[in-house]
């Protein structure tokens, strides 16, 4: 189904190389001239959380200037970074993409040259090479993307189609476009939470959500700041002027880290702890506070699991139905699936009560009685059958564990970086401890780089316990938050993400049509899928599609940079791997490292080329981007791109395959899946129109971007339309985009109308204030799936799923986190290798973003660098200037070394994000291993309970290169 | 006439180096050329993404910054032969750039260092830096330019003083003449900020008039005055530019270090 134009034969007559065309369409191309300075106002959308809303000064048609646009109703969230201002080097840098480019062997494929296998097999050679790339126009490039696609499909299924939306909450209506793609034919999403490792996994089995956070405007009304593990100056760039503000209000900021990072020049305190110790950090503090009666009391029975009875023999809560003198009423108690009736003992009534998961209130379900949960102590209880059993309350339990391991002088051995030091630590636990329950509010700040390892859900767990025992939850100024990518949907999507509206308007009764879901890790870990523990563990939940994944699709992502953990996926590309990828295709507005592992590359509008609606964890504003000129070259918004896919794909698919095949393979019938991609726009007229132009022979860029930006107005329009009633919490509705349009939205961005006091957002206020059972809904997830994870409706710190009491983590517990991962399956590495390798953020990149931004690399000396303690480097006889390579089994790093007595001395830093073209072809990702640990696979929610890419849970040694 | 004047508060800056860059980025710097700096102290590579100073676990950490001071007695003023270097009434310091002959007695001059030479033209600066971004991207223009030949960033209208030519994006001027910071000239006299106190994270950089008891500057001299401090006072120059030193260490084992 290839149209053969002229430039196909062109390209087939001159054989691999053709020059680039100088000379453009001039009705497109050439920038109109003016010598006013025009403002627009547009969106910075890399995945730094920020989204900074700015104004573009706009001359010539270009953009000269980028500063920040003073529209929020709060001053002080005005804001622009050193990256942002700089974008320009990124969109009209030498590396901006120009025209749809198709490997050589793919194109011979397409043109029925060669076949398929010999296509992928010459293909995969090139791979990772900038060679053998032909410039062709859209119209060859969409229909052998779509060519390839459809024959994927056809030999392993839509499930063998792997891709990523990377944080959605960049782009909510381009990156959906993808998902809407997907949602047509069935292909498999894998959530770019875990994949990029900021998943928290702490937050699904204590709050039963994806995560919750503290807008930063309220740290104002902090007293009590603790920043784990979080460079926040450098990766919150302009959100950390929050943090000065409030200090200078006369908030203490703490800072608890491995090395000295920057933020600490703002900080009242820093303590430096040894790496992955956060947790027995806060363990000990429990202590103190549990030792001296400094928890709230109140709190803790109201909103935690802490009164909740454990069977001692089982290790498991103590159900309702399991009690003799309880069972009967519990069968009367309606309660939803993903409930559960667990029990207390009262204290007043010296009996045991059911505590009620439909409430807050401390009310016996049977009596209707207020009842004072016991806290502390040990009971019998009889059980259904008679049997007598001891029971505890998880907070005895907690007790338990604190006074048995945690206690001050135990804790200071694991934290303190030397020996000497312990005293003063020991001072430290104590005095921290008085502070979290004596000040308030408290904030807690727990960073990404900190959870990025093996047992990261437990340092979570452990530090959610500060707060929640000292009653610092849903209050102004007071929580636990991580802040780590836009990855939260603040609303269901679906209506614009699938095909559930107009697949129910096609058949007339309600369907649903969205994409099959995929883990980065399990989709890499190959060997862990052969693994006793993946048998054991796995839950049928979890997705791994029948025939494998066969094509990767990468839109705005660079995974050959960022996510080759181990180098996994080079080896897959190349076909080195016993699970070998046949296509790979990536949508992209630069040349990334990632577009030379590509078969097919597709060029997409910029950030300030396009329109899409966007919002992030720091505040709850929406806000759009919008056109300040048109696309550069042939770059197109990504809505047409997808929507051509969509439309050329059935085509082919309606062609060529029998109406058997499509059912079964697709699972849509013929006719239902030609009009599904008919209507791939909002409005099914506008792609008739530009349909109508191609038969015309009047169809141009222009036509084609003109509707495709009326079409993306709509699709922002259907998305606003979607948040004016959702389900917040148990029982709460609320309208988010109340009174918010797109012509209000290209002024300023709003905030959104959260069901809170002042639209504020702050954790769990809802629950805290109005005693609705936890959790609130974590988009797109209805309640109930998420809701399984705290069966109680209370914030739950312990676990009993087989899981997490084989590993011995029923309650948050401190962890060597190399013991169950690297030792187990290596023990021949012990001592091999001895440096944790951290790959933090860089001041200078969003990720992988502005990797290659001339301003930037100049601000760097162009030079990628290690920073090492000085003592270590001695010891090691480096220097700094030294170029070194870090390595372990997995893979190799190169770099500068430099010197910084801020570095922990048994650590190394190298600042992720550069690009391998500045490594000597080295990746900082290869040390990196896609670890996976047990309780992980017990469950399955995409984006909320799967498992996470532990960054930093990685052992290196080092050589000095010549 | 204001009396324009700049207050760095280092305690509230974070390091971002967010107001080096935009300023660079609106006066059409190319890379590697800055009108203003912000470091830290103590590392012996100045393009560290971060440098502390003691010895782990003793530590502290100081943002170094430099920009023009607007001298009332300036010496680069002085010594300039072709009055190309003013100092306006308000008290800005200012070059004009068609008058420059790029003799770089000022250079010598100023005790600050603050004076930018442009040794080649600014265009080739840029590309030399775009070559060095390394794109491997085969139908690119040309190694060293941007996608499109003749684009060039910053604020892109010439600005001038009863005619003098005191604003115009760096990258548009030619090499063998000096530039330096300008306060933003082409902003403040329409009404605006300059840049980099515009774009402060922490709030550190404040400009404003010191003869309007009111403004920015003068209430934070006022709070904060006695503590403030101007660059080598003692050789006379009377900097327009103060600086509260940083005072906060964050304390580590309950100690504060030094
Ligand atoms: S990179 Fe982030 S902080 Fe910087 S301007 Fe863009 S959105 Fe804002
Ligand atoms: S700091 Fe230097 S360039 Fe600026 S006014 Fe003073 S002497 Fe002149
Ligand atoms: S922008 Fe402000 S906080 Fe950032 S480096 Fe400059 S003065 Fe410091």
């Amino acid at each position: 189904m290839i149209k053969l134009s002229l430039a196909t034969s062109l390209v087939a007559a001159l054989g691999l190389y053709v020059k680039p065309r100088l000379l453009r369409r001039v009705d497109e191309l050439s920038p109109i001239q003016s010598e006013e300075v025009k403002i627009v106002k547009v969106s910075c959308l890399p995945n730094c959380t920020e989204s900074c809303w700015l104004q573009a000064y706009v001359y010539n048609d270009r953009v000269r200037v980028l500063m920040p646009a003073p529209d929020y109703l709060e001053p002080e969230y005005t804001r622009g970074c050193l990256r942002g201002l700089s974008q320009v080097f990124l969109w009209y840098g030498p590396d901006r993409l120009r025209r749809p480019m198709v490997r050589e062997p793919f194109l011979r494929w397409c043109r029925g040259e060669v076949s398929w296998e010999k296509a992928v097999e010459e293909a995969a050679k090139l791979r990772g090479s900038p060679d053998k790339f032909i410039e062709v126009d859209w119209d060859i490039a969409l229909d052998c993307a779509s060519k390839a696609l459809a024959k994927i499909m056809r030999d392993y299924g839509p499930a063998s189609i792997a891709y990523t939306v990377q944080v959605p909450g960049t782009a909510y209506m381009g990156k959906g476009a993808l998902m809407r793609l997907a949602s047509l034919f069935g292909w498999s999403s894998m959530h770019a939470y875990p994949l990029n490792g900021d998943l928290p996994t702490f937050w699904a089995p204590t709050f039963g959500v994806q995560t919750e956070e503290l807008e930063t405007y309220e740290y104002l009304n902090s007293k009590l700041i603790l920043i784990f593990g979080s460079n926040f100056t450098v990766t919150r760039t302009m959100s950390a002027r929050m943090l000065v503000l409030a200090r200078e209000k006369g908030a203490k900021i703490v800072v608890i880290d491995m090395n000295y990072p920057s933020v600490a020049n703002i900080a009242d305190e820093l303590i430096l702890i040894n790496p992955a110790t956060d947790a027995a950090l806060a363990l000990g503090i429990v202590y103190v506070l549990i030792r001296d009666k400094l928890y709230d009391a109140e709190f803790t029975k109201t909103y935690t699991d802490m009164p909740l009875l454990v069977r001692l023999d089982t290790k498991t809560r103590l159900k309702a139905s399991e009690v003799k003198e309880l069972s009967e009423y519990a069968k009367n108690i309606k309660i939803p699936a993903y409930r559960e009736l667990y029990t207390a003992w009262d204290t007043r009534r010296n009996k045991i009560v059911i505590v009620d998961p439909r409430t807050l209130e401390r009310k016996d379900p049977v009596t209707g009685e207020i009842y004072d949960p016991a806290l502390e102590g040990e009971f019998e209880v009889e059980l259904v059958d008679g049997k007598r059993v001891k029971v505890k309350p998880v907070f005895q339990l907690l007790k338990d564990l604190v006074y048995r391991e945690y206690t001050p002088d135990k804790v200071a051995r694991i934290i303190s970086p030397s020996l000497d030091l312990v005293p003063k630590y020991i001072d430290v636990i104590e005095r921290l401890a008085r502070e979290i329950a004596t000040i308030k509010p408290v904030a807690i700040i727990y960073g990404a780089s900190n959870w990025q390892w093996y047992n990261g859900d437990l340092k979570g767990r452990a530090l959610s316990l500060l707060v929640a025992l000292t009653g610092n939850i849903g209050m102004p100024g007071s929580g636990i938050s991580t802040y780590a990518g836009q990855y939260k949907i603040k609303w269901p999507m679906w209506s614009w993400w699938g095909y559930d509206k107009e697949l129910t308007k096609i058949r007339g009764v309600a369907a649903t049509r969205r994409p099959r879901w995929l883990n980065w890790s399990i989709f890499l870990n190959y060997e862990y899928r052969q693994s006793e523990e993946w048998r054991k563990y796995r839950s049928t939940e979890v997705p791994w599609p029948e025939k494998g994944v066969r094509a990767l699709l990468i839109q705005w992502w660079n995974p050959f940079d960022q996510h080759n953990k181990a180098l996994i996926l080079t080896r897959k590309a190349r076909r080195e791997h016993p699970e070998p990828l046949d296509f790979i295709m990536t949508t992209e507005i630069q040349w990334t490292t990632s577009v030379e592992y590509s078969d097919i590359v597709l060029p997409a509008a910029s950030w300030f080329e396009k329109y899409d609606l966007a919002s992030g964890p720091l505040n709850p504003y929406v806000q759009i981007t919008q056109p300040a000129h048109d696309p550069l070259f042939e770059s197109m918004p990504e809505i047409w791109i997808f929507k051509e896919i969509a439309v050329r794909t059935s085509k082919i698919i309606s062609a060529e395959w029998t109406e058997e095949e499509i059912e079964k393979i697709i699972g849509l019938k013929k006719s239902e899946m030609i009009e599904l991609a008919k209507m791939f726009y909002p409005d099914p007229e506008l792609q008739r129109q530009e349909e109508e132009a191609r038969m015309a022979g009047r169809w141009s860029l222009r036509i084609a971007r003109d509707i495709a930006n009326k079409a993306s107005e709509l699709a922002i329009e259907r998305l606003l339309e979607d948040g004016r009633s959702v389900v917040w919490a148990e029982g709460v509705t609320a309208n988010l985009t109340e009174g918010i349009t797109l012509e209000e939205l290209k002024k300023r961005p709003i905030r959104l109308k959260l069901p809170t006091p002042g639209n504020r957002q702050i954790p769990f206020w809802v629950q805290i204030n109005m005693k609705v059972p936890f959790p609130n809904a974590s988009y797109p997830h209805p309640i109930p799936a998420t809701a399984r994870y705290v069966k109680s409706g209370r914030i739950e710190f312990y676990k009993d799923e087989k899981a997490f009491l084989d590993l011995g983590e029923e309650l948050p517990v401190h962890k060597d986190p190399f013991e169950e991962c690297l030792y187990k399956l290596y023990p021949e590495d012990r001592g091999k290798y001895e440096l944790v390798y951290l790959t933090g953020n860089s001041l200078y990149r969003i990720h992988s973003t502005h990797s290659n931004n001339a301003m930037m690399l100049a601000l760097q000396d162009y030079k990628p660098k290690i920073y090492m303690n000085p003592k270590t480097m001695a010891k090691l006889g480096l220097k700094t200037g030294d170029y070194i390579e870090l390595y372990n089994r997995f893979g190799n790093i190169r770099g500068y070394l430099v010197e910084d007595p801020g570095i922990h001395p048994r650590v190394v830093v190298f600042y992720q994000g550069w690009w391998r073209r500045y490594t000597d072809g080295t990746y900082y990702n290869a040390p990196n291993y896609p670890w996976i640990k047990p309780t992980e696979i017990i469950y399955f929610t995409p984006g909320v309970w799967e498992p996470n890419t532990k960054w930093n849970n990685t052992l290196v040694a080092v050589r000095k290169l010549e | 006439m204001p009396k324009w004047a700049m207050v760095i508060d280092l305690n509230r800056c974070t390091g971002c180096k967010t107001c080096m860059v935009a300023c660079a980025m609106w006066h059409g710097l190319p890379p590697g050329v800055f009108w203003t700096i912000v470091k830290w102290a103590g590392s012996n590579v100045p393009q560290a993404d971060m440098a502390t100073i003691g010895d782990y676990p003793s530590l502290g950490s100081y943002p170094i910054h430099n920009i023009c001071n607007h001298c009332d007695n300036a010496p680069c003023v002085k010594v300039c032969p072709v009055n190309a270097t003013y100092k306006r009434d308000d008290g800005m310091v200012l070059i004009d750039y068609d008058k420059c002959i790029g003799c770089r007695y000022c250079m010598s001059a100023c005790p600050y260092g603050v004076r930018v030479f442009l040794w080649e033209d600014p265009s080739r600066t840029i590309s030399d830096a775009l070559r060095r971004v390394k794109s491997p991207y085969p139908y690119k223009q040309a190694p060293d330019s941007m996608a499109e030949q003749n684009y060039i960033y910053g604020y892109p209208l010439d600005h001038r003083d009863n005619g003098r030519l005191v604003y115009r994006p760096v990258l548009k001027l030619r090499r063998g003449i000096v530039t330096k910071c300008d306060w933003c000239v082409e902003r403040v006299d329409k009404g605006l900020k300059p840049v980099c106190v515009e774009v402060c994270v922490g709030r550190a950089r404040i400009f404003g008039d010191l003869s309007d008891p009111n403004s920015d500057v003068s209430r934070m001299l006022a709070e904060k005055g006695p503590n403030a401090v101007r660059r080598l006072e003692h050789l006379g120059t009377e900097p327009r530019v103060y600086y509260i030193p940083k005072t906060s260490k964050p304390r580590i084992l309950g100690e504060v270090t030094s």
